[in-house]
């Protein structure tokens, strides 16, 4: 440990003293003296189930510690409750934006309070609730047009739905703001914005906890940066110190050579053509033309609203096209639900594990093998239990799911074996042409490292990737080619020699497209 | 591209469709389409059967409505909050039971026996929510047992046999005319407007929208969403309650084999009335009117001389079309409201 955890005389936010929590055996958050100093944004890294949820839960109230002393500007705070947290200022954005959607922006701003320029107790004044709602979004910069405050939550994407939560969390006028990964799901601009709220907060004299999957952007934004291990603190940097390799070498302890990989395959120029794409048209989307060879991994990049999800989703017949043709393996494909997708031999794996990939509560093994459910079948089309448990086990111990059994529900995976196992179902399917959505969003350093391996592992094999994603460097480290949106359609095509981060910004940003 | 244009998804921008800025929003409002279909079957029926309209009919209606209607209003809370309560028909028959005992069996003074009774039906709603808020009981479990435990508590309390001899109370309650209107109907009257101006003008009622909404959104937000539950529990089993002894005034009798099976006629009143059984959506205005189109359509087959026999299945038809034209509106307008 480098830097001090406390430090005598310096205003300090929140003081931890020997707060620990365990689920079952297993300690998930160890921390005998750690201190927030005000007026800093602090950093926090590490690996999923390194602790920084249960850390944050704990701060937030959400989690209930099992011991440990835990005061928020001198004040004791009592454990496993959000209001008690609330009150002596700590407000987290989580990822999972806890909004309704049925309800509309201004009612979710001021969820579970009353507007304080009213004076009604019992019953709802909405004027005043819109004005401060639009004032509320003001502060954290989005104007009233961008953001209409009467609309119902649900009706709005999940970039907007994000920094709704962050102007809910603003409006507390928090002291102590945790922010978990705030920028995973927003485009750049935005993403920019809500930096800038946290060094604002610091300024002010507050204190910003930054959650962070992108090590550059928590190393350019905090003051200090925290990194846990199996929920301890490993290292507490200053920024100096805290460069990308120390902060990996960190996080995963002693195998940090073994992340390094070796980069795609070289690319198949004289592979049969795969998928072949024209005048395709959906909802939002196209006209647009691409063309991918067999053990081709093409990118999708884009801005927030560029249509590269809806390309995705078009293609696996997940959202119906409204024009233009598509031909699979040289055989005309025209999908008209997923399944037809999937009979023809692709896997789609979308962007939203736990609504769209998985059942959170059911065991690993019914979540990987639904891929092959008839092939595994018996004669009769009836399913023996040892079968199916033998399949399960084969699935994950080719993509190397670590787990205590197959019959654990998956929900209780970290987010990188989640999506590991995810990936163990698509390729039990063995599919000609796998299209991946944020293929790992919320998904820590070294599993991200495993899925690119497990990418690279499928395009060699001859299976064409099609990847839509918004981290840049990750297209630019495993794709061949890359496709930038815009408005719907696709205004480049970069091979992986020509193409750099200036170069894809420049098309996906260009206005006139 | 600015910030702000990512923000906010094309397709909400208006899609043009000439002239139709009033029809779009009377579409996109289930609410609206009920009470269409309310004015369409009236009007239609009182083409064909001249004793629809009359006033003695209209009354019978309205009595009717105080059944259904207001068992539907209680549904209705329960529903928004993501729940069920399969209870209300089997409670309602075994408050007029009890409301009845008390009063002739035990000599006890009709409104203190009605009073007695509420209090009982508050009693039934805490338990069921205390049962699903603290030991997530699935509410469709703990008010069916709620339903066969009342149900065969008529029985029990009665030997079987009907209650006669209630005091004048009862018949006075349920009897009654303010002008022409019925007592009864203005009871149902009266619930829904306290309802809606529960849930539309009081931070409890919207907090009851963000707690079906998203119940964990709006515990984190510091909502007590275990007591807002429990309450639209104890809303429902009271106008369970209410019901039942309204039951037994206008039959003069309180009847055992009365009330189960009503609880089905109060959910397909919401359902028609744009309830979500998933919920945290659906609106009063919905869910009267819903129950005033599922009564006009039975009266009206009264008034249309339509075979007793035949009557369910044509119920059941009416409620399975208008769930296929409220899904065919909500495609159409691109939001699946599931």
């Amino acid at each position: 440990m480098t830097a001090q955890t406390t430090a005598p005389g310096r205003a300090v936010t929140a003081r931890l003293r020997g707060v620990h929590k365990s689920y079952g055996p297993v300690r998930v958050l160890d921390l005998p003296e750690l201190d927030l100093f005000a007026g800093q944004v602090i950093g926090v890294v590490g690996e999923n189930g390194a602790g920084k949820s249960t850390l944050m839960g704990t701060l937030a109230g959400s989690v209930h510690r099992d011991g440990g002393e835990i005061e928020i500007d001198g004040a004791p705070l009592a454990p496993g409750s959000t209001e008690a947290a609330g009150r002596l200022g700590v407000a987290l954005v989580s990822q999972e934006f806890p909004l309704v959607g049925q309800l509309s922006v201004a009612e979710n701003l001021l969820l579970g309070r009353r507007p304080r320029a009213s004076g009604r107790r019992v019953l709802v004044d909405r004027a005043a609730q819109r004005a401060e709602a639009a004032a509320m979004l003001a502060e954290i910069g989005l104007s009233a047009e961008a953001v209409p405050v009467g609309r119902a939550v649900r009706t709005l994407p999940v970039p907007t739905r994000q920094m709704i939560e962050i102007a809910k969390a603003w409006g507390r006028e928090p002291r102590l703001l945790i922010l978990d990964e705030p920028t995973s799901s927003l485009g750049p601009v935005e993403a920019g914005m809500v930096l800038g709220l946290a060094r604002q907060l610091a300024a002010r004299g507050g204190t910003v906890l930054f959650i962070g999957h992108r090590l550059d952007e928590v190393r350019a934004v905090s003051d200090r940066v925290l990194v846990l291990r199996n929920g301890r603190l490993v290292a507490d940097l200053d920024p100096e110190q805290a460069t990308e390799e120390r902060l990996i070498r960190e996080m995963v302890g002693s195998e940090v050579g073994e992340v390094a990989q070796a980069g795609p395959g070289t690319a198949p120029a004289d592979a049969p053509l795969l998928l072949e794409v024209e005048g395709l048209t959906a909802d939002g989307l196209g006209p647009v033309d691409l063309a991918l060879r067999a053990g081709e991994v093409l990118g999708v990049a884009g801005l927030m609203g560029s249509g590269r999800s809806r390309l995705v989703h078009t293609v696996a017949g997940a959202q119906p096209s409204t024009g233009g043709r598509m031909r699979l393996g040289g055989r005309d494909y025209a999908p008209r639900r997923p399944a037809d997708g999937v009979a023809a031999g692709i896997a789609l794996i979308p962007e939203d594990r736990k609504e769209q990939s998985l059942v959170p509560f059911a065991s690993i093994r019914a979540n990987v093998v639904v891929s092959v459910l008839r092939r595994i079948s018996g004669r009769a089309g009836l399913l023996g239990p040892r079968r199916e448990r033998a399949q399960a086990r084969r699935i994950t111990d080719s993509v190397n799911v670590r787990m205590r059994s197959v019959e654990q529900p998956i929900g209780s995976l970290s987010g990188g074996n989640q999506q590991r196992a995810i990936f163990g179902r698509a390729f039990a399917a063995e599919p000609r042409l796998l299209l991946l959505d944020e293929p790992t969003r919320g998904v820590d350093v070294g599993a991200k490292a495993e899925i690119y391996t497990l990418i690279d592992s499928a395009a060699r094999a001859g299976t064409g990737v099609l990847v839509a994603s918004s981290e840049l460097e990750e297209l630019l480290w495993i794709c061949h080619r890359i496709a930038v949106m815009n408005h719907g359609r696709v205004v480049a095509v970069l091979d992986r020699a020509d193409a750099t981060k200036e170069r894809i910004m420049t098309a996906a940003a260009l206005e006139e497209a | 591209m600015s910030a702000q244009s990512t923000l906010v998804p094309e397709q909400t921008a208006p899609r043009a469709r000439p002239g139709a800025g009033l029809l779009r929003r009377l579409a996109q409002s289930p609410e609206a389409g009920v009470i269409i279909a309310c004015v369409l079957v009236f009007v239609a029926i009182s083409a064909q059967a001249s004793t629809y309209t009359s006033v003695g009919n209209l009354q019978v209606m309205g009595r009717d409505l105080s059944q259904v209607g207001i068992l539907a209003i209680g549904e209705s809370l329960v529903i928004l909050t993501g729940g069920i309560d399969l209870s209300v028909g089997a409670l309602a028959g075994l408050a007029g039971i009890l409301a009845a005992w008390f009063d002739v069996n035990q000599g006890v003074p009709a409104l203190l026996a009605i009073l007695l009774t509420l209090v009982i039906c508050a009693a039934v709603g805490l338990w069921h929510g205390t049962m699903v808020t603290r030991l997530s009981v699935p509410p469709f479990v703990i008010t069916l047992v709620t339903y066969t435990v009342a149900q065969g508590l008529a029985l029990a309390v009665t030997s079987g046999s009907p209650i006669n001899n209630l005091s004048p109370l009862f018949s006075n309650l349920s009897q009654y005319y303010l002008g022409e209107v019925p007592v009864p109907a203005l009871f149902f009257v009266g619930a829904a407007a306290v309802a809606w101006f529960v849930l539309e003008r009081t931070y409890v009622g919207r907090q009851i929208y963000a707690v079906g909404g998203n119940r964990e959104a709006a515990r984190l937000a510091g909502i007590p969403t275990a007591r807002r539950i429990t309450a639209t529990y104890m809303a429902s089993a009271v106008l369970a309650g209410v019901v039942g002894v309204l039951v037994i005034g206008r039959m003069n009798v309180a009847d055992p084999s009365v009330g189960p099976g009503w609880e089905l006629t109060a959910i397909a009143a919401a359902v028609v009335g744009g309830v979500s059984l998933f919920g945290g959506e659906g609106r009063i205005a919905g869910i009267a009117a819903g129950a005033i189109l599922l009564e006009l359509i039975t009266n009206g087959l009264l008034a249309l001389k339509v075979s007793p026999y035949d009557q369910q299945v044509v119920q059941g038809g009416v409620l399975g079309v208008a769930i296929l034209l409220d899904r065919a509106r909500a495609r159409w307008f691109g939001r699946s409201r599931a």
